[in-house]
């Protein structure tokens, strides 16, 4: 490969090709003229530039292929959709820039895209070029990228008033940084350094890298992702290295721990991404190319440079579209080899050998999934009993019934078994990714679901196991204690749902629960998990706000707002965190409602009645008399629409609502089933300043 | 050979620059182009590389700016292309 090859000597003319680095795009995307769409050095992928399009390069013209790969890319050309394109796809393929640019236009006719990413790009070496790559990965996505690069070396200066960065106020800022650039020390070698002062560089970096994070935080509102480029070369010591006190490699490690860590408990949204982990994948070799960066400062490959965009637009995806939450599984062929209602539970692929190793692997890959806090499901098309069978007594199946929040083994449709999984687990259909071996099912819940993401099942076993790895919506950017729990917390519901439909009246089952709430205003500890129900919550939420982690922090630390969570705990089990009131005193005896949102997971338990009088008579205990609220409707919250009517509210013009709270509580908030404790009264002493 | 050779290099310049491919003749220059500065020229040279199957040294890389350059260093490659 062109990695092997050298860069002899640098010929100062040569050198020039990267002395003329501006500010500006490289600009992928133009006009008919030639001339890229040149704001202020953004270029961004306008869609109005149709005309373009349609002389673009498809099928039938002279395409641009690879000579001597055997392959084209014809079939993802002809998509008539971007999920159909992405299936299309050759899932390993590696793809020349020419057809990446080709595949993006496409992807570009073919559906409006979902959402806009803004990125902006902080870099102490070339990062331009990274554009075509990053509007791909964008757009196979289903979103536009929408990309701003600071100006060539500048960092600090970004933070700063007036600077391009925080005018455009991306959703995500991307930190490309070197070691370098953190201390002077790193240009030498580190084995010449004694064991006091590698510690000491250790803590100067450390310091240097959450110093500089922490002015982006202070100057840009979204996501930001801080980098560090992999030395291009093995540790100084060769061989020796892991043998020796000093190893770099260990140190290096040492580093990037202490500093992930600090930067996760310290910044709010901030991630660090380690790009060794991509060096890891791809192999030094395969991820750096000395001609680039030797001439123009890029230091990848092109494969390295869209497995980079890959990795960075993952983060994006996250961010902006709606989270994935459950993993729904079909059994035949995608768990086990061959199918278990011909085959019998002796005769299905599963095991030590080949292909039924691979099974065990993608087993043993789900639970994977399952700790990062998403949900397995089963969708299948099969006799229940065999199945079950299978789950129960086949001695190398590594997931058992308890593992699957839900199962669906039946013959009806695919569809139907997706729409009854979601109202089970009372989530959204857009949360569900489908994994399946068949065309027909795929393409079925495709045409029927195009909310739901659909994953086919390689028909090559080699592939199996790994065929979510790349599936950007099952990446997490933070992982709490609920995630961990999620599917015991699912079972624990379960069990709960099989008391009530044995209990003869409801108030009788509720009590026989044995709830106990526990309250707790303005905890520090729980904004992670705060902030996550503002954005996840659709369903029981009155009005739907988001909140970032830094915004719920300032919350918690206003005077006049106050946070309060709830758990709930009863016979079978802890809820974990699974509600939230935001509320905002506008004048010494006035309050407003922000936010009431709570998890369907404790839905029809009363919980909500409890937790929203409890606040009320904090507020109260604070002078407030008047309290008012909206229900702002959503697609989704038709849940939460009489809420406010059923608990003593006064309806206004707008969607307002008011209580006075002189009033006796509301029929619907007394004889609660449920013992309630408050914590964090004396946290923060209220001081209402008078309105201006 | 060689016309098509030109037409295929002028596609890929179109491509990367995403220009018309009408916009792309058979002299075109760097200077002509608004996106080919300085960095559009190394997604040109990735883009060449791709789709020529070639590997290019840095001392190519300078003296590849313009279409004729780009077919006239593909025509002398063993074996011709």
């Amino acid at each position: 490969m062109q990695n092997e090859a050298q860069a002899p000597e640098i010929r100062p003319e040569i050198a020039e090709v990267h002395a003329l680095t501006s500010s500006k795009m490289s600009g992928l995307v133009g006009n008919e003229q030639g001339n890229s769409v040149n704001t202020e050095g953004v270029t961004c992928c306008s869609p109005g530039t149709s005309t373009e399009h349609e002389v673009r390069v498809v099928s039938g013209q002279p395409s641009i292929t690879t000579r001597g790969r055997g392959r084209d890319l014809h079939g993802a050309l002809d998509a008539a959709s971007s999920a159909a394109m992405r299936a299309a796809l050759p899932r390993e393929a590696v793809l020349t820039l020419a057809e990446m640019v080709q595949l993006t236009r496409r992807l570009h006719d073919l559906d409006e895209p979902v959402g806009r990413l803004r990125i902006g790009i902080v870099h102490t070496y070339t990062s331009e070029t990274l554009d075509p790559y990053l509007q791909f990965e964008a757009r196979l996505q289903g979103l536009d990228a929408d990309l701003y690069h600071a100006p060539y070396g500048v960092t600090l200066q970004e933070a700063e008033n007036g600077s391009g960065l925080r005018k455009r106020q991306p959703d995500l800022t991307l930190l490309l940084l070197r070691w370098e650039d953190l201390h002077p020390s790193m240009a030498s070698p580190l084995g010449s350094l004694s064991g006091h002062d590698r510690t000491g560089l250790a803590a100067d970096l450390t310091n240097a890298a959450l110093r500089l994070t922490q002015a982006f935080r202070n100057s840009v509102a979204g996501h930001i992702v801080l980098t560090l480029l992999p030395p291009m070369t093995g540790p100084g010591l060769g061989l020796y290295d892991p043998s020796a006190p000093n190893s770099e490699a260990a140190w290096r490690g040492n580093v990037k721990a202490a500093l992930s860590n600090r930067l996760a408990a310290e910044i709010a949204s901030a991630t660090f991404l380690d790009l060794d982990e991509m060096v890891a994948e791809m192999g030094r070799r395969h991820c750096f190319d000395a001609r680039w960066w030797y001439t123009a400062r890029f230091p990848f490959t092109p494969e390295a440079a869209r497995e980079l965009a890959r990795r960075v637009i993952a983060v994006g995806t996250v961010l902006k579209r709606p989270r994935a939450k459950v993993i729904a599984l079909d059994a035949d062929n995608t768990l086990w080899g061959g199918g278990v209602g011909e085959e019998g539970v002796t005769g299905i692929a599963l095991g030590p050998d080949y292909p039924g190793n691979v099974y065990v692997a993608f087993q043993r890959r789900l639970l994977d999934y399952q700790q990062r806090g998403f949900l397995l499901a089963m969708c299948s098309k099969n006799n229940l009993a065999d199945v079950l069978e299978v789950l129960q007594q086949h001695p190398h199946q590594i997931l058992r019934k308890e593992h699957f929040a839900a199962m669906r083994v039946n013959w009806e449709s695919k569809s139907a078994n997706l729409r009854s999984l979601a109202e089970e687990l009372n989530l959204g259909i857009d949360s569900f990714i489908f994994v399946d071996d068949s065309d027909h099912e795929c393409l079925a819940i495709r045409q029927s679901l195009p909310e739901v993401e659909i994953i086919q099942v390689p028909s090559r076993p080699l592939e199996i196991p790994g065929c979510l790895d790349r599936v950007a919506r099952l990446e997490i950017l933070n992982l709490t204690a609920e995630d961990r729990r999620r599917t015991e917390m699912y079972g624990q519901e379960r069990k709960r749902h099989q008391l009530a439909e044995a209990a003869t009246d409801v108030a009788g089952y509720l009590r026989s629960l044995g709830m106990r709430m526990r309250i707790a205003l303005d905890d520090r500890r729980q904004v992670p998990r705060v902030a996550q129900l503002t954005q996840k919550t659709n369903q029981f939420n009155l009005t739907t706000r988001r909140y970032t982690e830094a915004e719920i922090r300032g919350f918690v630390d206003a005077p006049d707002w106050l946070v309060a969570h709830f758990s709930l705990t009863d016979v079978f089990g802890d809820s974990g965190v699974v509600g939230v009131i935001l509320t905002r005193q506008t004048a010494p005896s006035e309050a407003e409602i922000d936010t009431l949102l709570m998890s369907c997971r404790v839905i029809g338990r009363r919980a909500e009645s409890a937790f929203f009088e409890t606040v009320l008579t904090v507020l109260r205990d604070r002078g407030v008399r008047t309290v008012t609220a909206y229900f702002v409707p959503t697609a989704k919250n038709q849940l939460a629409a009489q809420f406010l009517p059923d608990h003593g509210f006064l309806r206004h013009d707008n969607g307002r609502y008011t209580r006075d709270l002189n009033l006796p509580a509301p029929e619907a908030s007394r004889d609660l089933p449920i013992d309630v404790t408050l914590e964090g009264l004396e946290l923060k002493k209220k001081d209402v300043r008078e309105p201006a | 050979m060689s016309v098509n050779l030109h037409e295929r290099v002028r596609e890929v310049v179109a491509t990367t620059f995403g220009v018309n491919p009408r916009v792309v003749t058979e002299s075109t220059r760097q200077e002509d182009l608004k996106n080919w500065d300085s960095l559009g020229h190394v997604n040109l040279m990735v883009a060449i590389e791709g789709a020529f199957d070639v590997v290019l040294e840095p001392e190519d890389l300078s003296m590849l700016t313009s279409v004729p350059a780009i077919v006239t260093y593909l025509e002398a490659q063993e074996p011709p292309l």
